[in-house]
């Protein structure tokens, strides 16, 4: 298995408060990592360590290390702006901007100087079909894309991200704010994604994790309990807090 | 003994409240009705007032509404009010004083909520809160004493020769100067409306703080930015006291250079009000007239435009 992300001993610390604990974990390339845990246990702040979200937090402090293929994304002459162009990350809340569906998709290439309009039309569309937007928008591709509902409005936010050809899509409970009709959309197509991307989720549902993923991490009061292959962790679980969690008897 | 919540809960009592609502429901009704009528009061005074001059059977003389439309003299001394040019010349310096102060007030909007380190934010705002708070008639002074100084200088310059500096570019910037905080208030409460969601799914694209900021930020909060710059242009056209001050009210035009004197419907209706009667009096009330279609017309064209730009919410 190829390694995309490797943890090396983070910590995290909002002002004296220590977030996140001597965190160590591999994620593997083209596959899908599930982090799942009670509210508060810092699992979606260890989805925005992966791409430097945190930075943006006031007396945030991060130590030690995080390898995206080989190269240490805490390193003084990482490039923040340029990680992030690789490192996609889709929100809890759909958060499309007030613009149209065509320049949602249009954004991220145009902020890196794209400006031909033959190759952002084709990223357009490109990203529209694979996150299985494109039958359902291809008409409107100028019209607003606060008018989509809030499942295509996740898709798009999906696409938005692809535009960018990452390497990794974060998803920080993509579909929290969903029906069950949209989440089983975007489950649907997170199992397409996996094949080009390795995908990092966040996610509050036992179910969704074991749909969806390939391996899972268990996180408690900001430490890592236990990681492995999602089927192990859901027969197997070694640690009995891991067992408590997933079999609901907390959390 | 034990008491419940339900013992205190009487059908009476229900009554009793419904009643009170129906009586503030009122009391806001009749709110609304004194502060809608004042407006439709103001405006068939001035509108009866107004039209006096053009009606046939006018006691000092009946004058030409087309001749009054759309002249290009205002001679008090001769009988002659012509209002044609004072209307673009009202729009040039209301227009030019907006094309001045938006950008640098959406720049200051900009810089105070989303650049400036957050000890400067509060004293920054409030140093705008306090520019919108300063009466007109000091800013008057101000432009008389400072304004045309600097226009006469800067005229000099170039080897022009100016009425002491009262000029149409002391106009502009006199109105730039008053209409930029009520410009970047506005602007200020729109951007800090945007979502941060908004911000944060841009960054996290790759984009640099820059970009985020024209391009999610100025374009989420639109809508209130247009708002403002409505807001600022209406006080430019409104603003009498101070415009008259530096205006300099010159008697034909209209006036395209930046430093020869103007004439602006407000200066125009406030220049020796108290001390005249008879028709120079009454066609005041027809200036404000004019202006109120002016201002009228203007917002309904801004709001076109601002629909058309506006957010695509």
């Amino acid at each position: 298995m190829e390694t995309c992300f490797e943890v090396k001993d983070l910590n995290l610390y909002y002002g004296e408060n220590q977030a996140l604990k001597h965190l160590n974990l591999t994620i593997g390339r083209n596959r899908v990592m599930a982090l799942i845990g009670p509210s508060g246990c810092g699992k979606s702040t260890f989805l925005r360590c992966l791409n430097r979200m945190n930075d943006l937090i006031e007396n945030c402090r991060i130590t030690g290390e995080i390898h995206l293929l080989e190269q240490n994304i805490y390193d003084q002459k990482m490039n923040v702006v340029q990680l992030r162009t690789k490192v996609g990350m889709v929100f809890q809340k759909p958060n499309p901007f007030p613009m149209s569906i065509y320049d949602n998709i249009a954004y991220g290439p145009r902020c890196q100087g794209v400006k031909e309009k033959k190759l952002l039309n084709q990223i357009v569309e490109r990203s529209l079909k694979s996150a299985a937007l494109y039958e359902e928008v291809k008409d409107r591709l100028h019209d607003s894309a606060m008018a989509l509902s809030g499942g295509q409005q996740q898709r798009l936010c999906i696409a938005r991200a692809i535009a960018m050809e990452p390497e990794v899509i974060l998803m920080d409970e993509p579909t929290s704010a969903l029906d069950p009709i949209a989440t089983a959309k975007i489950e649907e197509l997170i199992e397409q994604l996996k094949k080009t991307y390795t995908i990092v989720i966040v996610t509050h549902s036992m179910q969704q994790a074991s749909r969806v993923s390939d391996d899972t991490a268990f996180f408690l009061l900001g430490e890592i309990v236990e990681t492995d292959k999602t089927l192990t962790i859901f027969s197997k679980p070694k640690d009995k807090r891991t067992e408590d969690y997933i079999s609901g008897r907390f959390g | 003994m034990e008491e419940n919540l339900r013992d205190w809960i009487k059908p009476g009592q229900a009554i009793r409240k419904q009643k009170t609502d129906r009586a503030v429901r009122t009391l806001f009704f009749l709110a609304a009705l004194i502060s809608g009528s004042c407006i439709v009061l103001i405006t068939f005074f001035i509108l009866m007032k107004g039209i006096q001059p053009f009606l046939p059977n006018y006691a000092y003389g009946t004058v030409s509404l087309k001749d009054f439309l759309f002249g290009t003299l205002w001679r008090q001394d001769q009988g002659v009010y012509g209002v044609g040019f004072i209307v673009i010349n009202t729009l040039i310096s209301a227009f030019g004083a907006l094309l001045l102060a938006f950008p640098i007030s959406v720049l200051t909007a900009l810089f105070i909520v989303k650049i400036a380190p957050k000890p400067i934010k509060p004293f920054m705002k409030t140093v705008v809160e306090l520019l919108a708070s300063i009466p007109s008639v000091v800013y008057g002074v101000f432009a008389a004493g400072v304004i045309t100084t600097l226009v006469k200088t800067l005229a000099a310059y170039s080897g022009i020769s100016t009425a002491g500096g009262s000029s149409l570019l002391a106009v502009i910037l006199l109105l730039a100067i008053m209409i930029f905080p009520t410009i970047t208030s506005l602007s200020i409460t729109a951007i800090e409306a945007v979502d941060r969601d908004l911000e944060l799914g841009s960054l996290a694209l790759g984009a640099t703080a820059t970009q985020t900021h024209f391009k999610v930020v100025l374009t989420s909060a639109k809508s209130g930015i247009f708002a403002g710059a409505i807001l600022g242009i209406g006080r430019a056209f409104g603003e009498a006291t101070a415009v008259a001050m530096v205006a300099g009210n010159k008697l034909f035009g209209p006036t395209f250079n930046l430093f020869d004197i103007t004439r602006t419907l407000t200066s125009t209706m406030l220049a020796g009000l108290k001390e005249t009667t008879g028709l120079d009096y009454d066609i005041r009330f027809s200036v404000g007239l004019v202006l109120m279609a002016v201002i009228l017309i203007s917002n309904l064209v801004l709001n076109l435009i601002k629909k058309k730009v506006g957010n695509m919410n």
